[in-house]
């Protein structure tokens, strides 16, 4: 923790002197990098300890596509972002200078994406991740997780897991706490994912929330138990068979028209499940990373899918030791 | 949350305990606080029941005690109404110093006045408009609670192929069952009710054993979820109580008895699949009676040994306290059930 304490002697320097500029800058060009996600697991409401319900989803890490941001610090107050639209993402590196004692400071962010945007892929909160990574590495901090999670909710207002990385957690994201911590990490998995043909890009933040019943708040605190227990036992097909209900409870609020259609793909391929984006268009097909030529039996399900009109098709793993047939 | 509410949650939490390799039980020292809780919530959220308000609900059993703690602990005051033929002066006791008042109407027929109680508690509605009156007999919530003992379920045992559970209300067996079949949609409901009890066709009677089957039907029993009924008379339930302390140190009431007979009975027949039984007391209250060698030397029929399997009708009939038996229910509406059995409906 040299780190911090070599800040908090340059934050003290720093503060007295802000306007004399006198101060060496603590700041250097600093990098930080998020990886996608492909929807969720889980969404719905959950109890907290306190016994009141907010709002939480379990996200499924999307590693193999990333966002990059480079905070590039100067003499001029202000983040100015590159691409400039990323007003979401220049808010956290902000906030996130704020939080390691250098309001007031500022620079240029550049952000590079390879991810899709507006299909559930977690494009925002991952610039925006990838952001507060950045300037904290900047300023020569590591945040953490908690950190990261509370900055990216102030700054886009809902987020989702990815600042937990790859770890299983009940994460509370308009609050950006975590609710349950399942600890360990996934069972392994093999997904086939591709986006529902009816469905256009949806911008996340605008949606109606979904109001949810008695009998739905209650489903969601036995799946809740549920992905416990899979993720405690390396179950993917208990993990799989909360996503397939959570899945079809978002039905009812965010339909895909495809869905059943995939629920049957999925059960003749013996699936372990199928899960969506909440708030985006894409399906994924779950299957066992463990079970005998799951590579194969994956690339047969991307065929089948493909052959089924459903576009963006692609094969990635979770956790699993699985070399993929694309 | 005050420490007393923090406390409730923790009481209302079953013990597991394995009876065989593929039978677990859910243990609880007193069950009802799961939907009473919840109910009380549902009630302060919706402002349905306000601050030092009053509650009132018609109960002889352990709803009524798991409310009388809550009520004291947060502050409510709470009116019981119950029947003279059916108050134990132990748990009248224990209730009036939680602060309850008990309302025990006239009972001159012995059959518990549903009809007399129920006309009470209409007439303290209509003076005090403002009282919460729980309905634990056909509320939703009372089923809707039970998405706890679900949830402690799996997290423990994941899959789980089979719930057998006593019903009285209906609450805890549908409940936690309907919560369950959503995961595991070939999950069997096996129901255990006793005989005389009207809930599955049977003729109304005297009841030996209290704490489950019902002279009146709650919209909580759900009888299209249920696969199979089992009534189990007094003595062979006070038989598997006695087992269960034998054998497993588990010192429960009853009902748990019953449910357990039910619960090893289906474990031994199907060995592959995993079940739960839910055990709704602990014995203490029976301490006079059912754990008591003269009191038990007194009943007709006494000692008996453990049956080992249900006689099967054919046809819904009651039976003696020392019979066991079973009916296959297949999902079906009661009324489906009741106008096959009068050869008018064909079986599925």
């Amino acid at each position: 923790m040299t780190q911090t304490s070599t800040l908090r002697s340059g934050q003290q320097t720093h503060s007295r002197k802000i306007n004399t500029e006198t101060v060496a800058w603590p700041l250097v060009v600093g990098v930080g990098r998020a990886h996608a996600h492909h929807g969720e697991f889980l969404q719905g409401v959950f109890e907290r300890e306190n016994g009141r319900l907010c709002r939480g989803l379990v996200t499924l890490p999307l590693t193999s596509q990333e966002s990059l941001a480079t905070f590039w610090p100067d003499q001029q107050a202000g983040i100015r972002s590159r691409p400039a639209n990323r007003t979401k993402a220049a808010r956290a590196a902000a906030l996130t200078l704020e939080h390691v004692g250098l309001a007031g400071r500022g620079g240029e962010l550049t952000i590079e994406s390879s991810i899709p945007v507006g299909h559930g892929y977690g494009s925002s909160t991952a610039d925006v991740i990838a952001s507060i990574r950045a300037v904290a590495a900047s300023a020569g901090v590591t945040l953490r997780q908690s950190t990261v999670a509370r900055l990216a909710v102030a700054a886009e207002s809902a987020s989702d897991a990815i600042a937990y990385g790859d770890q299983p957690i009940l994460f509370a994201h308009r609050e950006g706490r975590t609710i349950e911590h399942f600890g360990g990490e996934f069972p392994p998995l093999l997904l086939v994912g591709f986006r529902d043909g009816s469905a256009r890009p949806i911008d996340t933040l605008s949606m109606p929330r979904a109001r949810y019943d008695g009998e739905e708040i209650g489903l969601f605190r036995v799946l809740r138990g549920l992905a416990n227990r899979a993720i405690r036992q390396q179950d993917p097909r208990l993990l799989g068979r909360v996503a397939t209900i959570s899945a079809s409870i978002s039905q009812r609020h965010l339909p895909k028209a495809s869905f059943n259609t995939v629920l049957d793909i999925a059960r003749a391929h013996g699936a372990c499940g199928v899960q969506v984006a909440h708030s985006g268009t894409l399906i994924g097909i779950l299957l066992d990373a463990t079970a005998p030529r799951a590579a194969m039996r994956a690339a047969e399900l991307a065929r089948q899918v493909s052959s089924a009109g459903l576009q963006g098709v692609h094969t990635f793993t979770l956790n699993a030791e699985t070399r993929l047939i694309q | 949350m005050t420490t007393a509410q923090d406390y409730l949650r923790a009481y209302e939490t079953p013990r597991f305990a394995q009876l065989a390799p593929n039978l677990n039980a859910a243990c609880f020292s007193l069950m009802k606080l799961i939907p009473a809780r919840f109910m009380v919530d549902q009630a302060e959220a919706s402002g349905r029941l306000r601050q030092e308000g009053h509650i009132i609900e018609t109960t002889s059993g352990t709803f009524g005690l798991a409310i009388a703690m809550l009520a004291t602990a947060r502050g409510y005051a709470l009116t019981l109404v119950t029947a003279s033929s059916l108050i134990d002066l132990k748990l009248r006791r224990r209730l009036e110093q939680l602060g309850a008042k008990v309302m025990a109407i006239d009972d001159p027929q012995g059959d518990g006045n549903q009809r007399g109680r129920l006309e009470y508690l209409q007439q303290s509605l209509q003076d005090h408009p403002d009282t919460y009156w729980p309905r634990q007999y056909d509320n939703p919530e009372n089923r809707l609670a039970y998405a706890r003992l679900a949830d402690l379920v799996v997290r423990s045992f994941g899959r789980i192929d089979c719930v057998v559970g006593c019903v009285g209300t209906g609450g805890s067996l549908c409940g936690t069952g309907g919560f369950l079949r959503e995961l595991f949609p070939d999950l069997r409901m096996i129901a255990v009710d006793t005989h005389r009890s009207m809930l599955f066709g049977q003729p109304v009677g005297r009841r030996m054993l209290r704490g489950l089957g019902n002279s009146v039907l709650p919209d909580n029993v759900r009888h299209e979820m249920i696969d199979d009924i089992h009534w189990v008379g007094a003595l062979p339930a006070y038989a598997m109580a006695h087992g269960l302390f034998r054998d497993h140190g588990l010192f429960m009431g009853p009902t748990s008895g019953a449910a357990a007979l039910v619960g090893a009975w289906f474990a031994r027949q199907n060995p592959e699949a995993s079940t739960v039984v839910i055990m709704p007391d602990e014995g203490h209250r029976h301490s006079d009676t059912v754990y008591n060698p003269d009191w038990l030397a007194g009943l007709k029929g006494w000692p008996i040994s453990i049956p080992l399997e249900p006689t099967v009708l054919t046809r819904i009939r009651p039976a003696e306290e020392t019979a066991w038996t079973r009916f296959p229910w297949n999902r079906r509406t009661l009324n489906a059930v009741l106008a096959g059995a009068d050869g008018l409906s064909p079986t599925q």
